[in-house]
């Protein structure tokens, strides 16, 4: 979970944010971007001081002017829970691909490939985007 | 976390999941888990704290977690857990040592004053308005 994932889970929770200069920001996160600029709304402002507040429905903030963000601590306990969840479910297929039962599928795959996707020898729907069929067993 | 790939770089793999101490630009110590790093040295602190020093005081202010944007770290360094427990230094409530630190900055404050002032009569402006630039962190 790099940090900027960490900051797009932390979306609608309320969150402190320092600037360069010492101003703090606390709202909620509306939204971010891959260079950390941010979407606030609710948003308190505090001087470097601390002595003079401003109070604003919403703000943008540019990501180069952060020093730091503060969030709560359920969003990292979201993320446990998050990473256990999809760990649980690679092991039950058998991990990414790596595992040596895969070795047969992946002989089939260049053939799938030339088909669009439709797997192997068995004739299927015809088109560019054939329905779901579900796999027999 | 031993990536022949970066044999002989400088990188932070090897800190994750360990207790840091972290000093940002702004002259302040951090001490919490490293959760998460990024290409630019981006830090995801949990159950950080604040440590502030004086003298041969300090006092800890809970602060949960933090995202740090890289360009504000100056450096961090591994906690050694045998030695955490016996430094030399005596831990003071959060009260006092806020106290202390304002008291501290008052001193340098006037200092700085009186610096100045005798530099003035020299026909010398030194720092100016430097000082009270924002864009100094």
């Amino acid at each position: 979970m790099l940090p900027l994932s960490l900051l797009r889970t932390a979306q609608n929770h309320p969150m402190l944010v320092e600037l360069k200069n010492g101003e703090t920001y606390n709202g909620h996160l509306v939204s971010c971007d891959n260079w950390m600029n941010i979407n606030l709304r609710e948003v308190i402002c505090t001087s470097r001081d601390g002595d003079k507040f401003w109070r604003m429905p919403e703000c943008y903030i540019r990501g180069s002017t952060i020093k730091y963000l503060r969030i709560p601590d359920e969003v990292i306990d979201m993320v446990k829970e998050e990473t256990m969840v999809k760990n649980r479910g690679r092991e039950q297929k058998g991990g990414r691909g790596g595992g040596a039962g895969d070795r047969q599928n992946q002989r089939t795959r260049p053939a799938a490939r030339g088909n669009f996707g439709r797997g192997g020898s068995k004739p299927g729907p015809v088109g560019r985007n054939p329905p779901f069929q579900k796999k027999k067993q | 976390m031993n990536k022949p790939e970066l044999e002989g770089t400088a990188h932070l793999l090897d800190e994750l999941d360990k207790k840091l101490m972290v000093l940002l630009r702004d002259g302040r110590t951090l001490i919490g888990y490293l959760r998460s790093v990024d290409q630019f040295a981006n830090l995801v602190l949990h159950k950080a704290i604040e440590r502030i020093h004086v003298g041969k005081e300090y006092g800890d202010i809970p602060r949960g977690v933090f995202i740090v944007r890289g360009e504000n770290v100056v450096l961090l360094g591994e906690i050694d857990k045998e030695k955490e427990d016996n430094l030399p230094l005596n831990e003071v409530s959060v009260d006092d040592i806020l106290d202390a630190q304002r008291k501290e900055q008052e001193l340098k404050q006037e200092q700085q004053k009186l610096i100045t002032k005798a530099l003035k009569e020299r026909g010398l402006q030194l720092m100016g308005d430097l000082m009270t630039h924002d864009d100094m962190f």
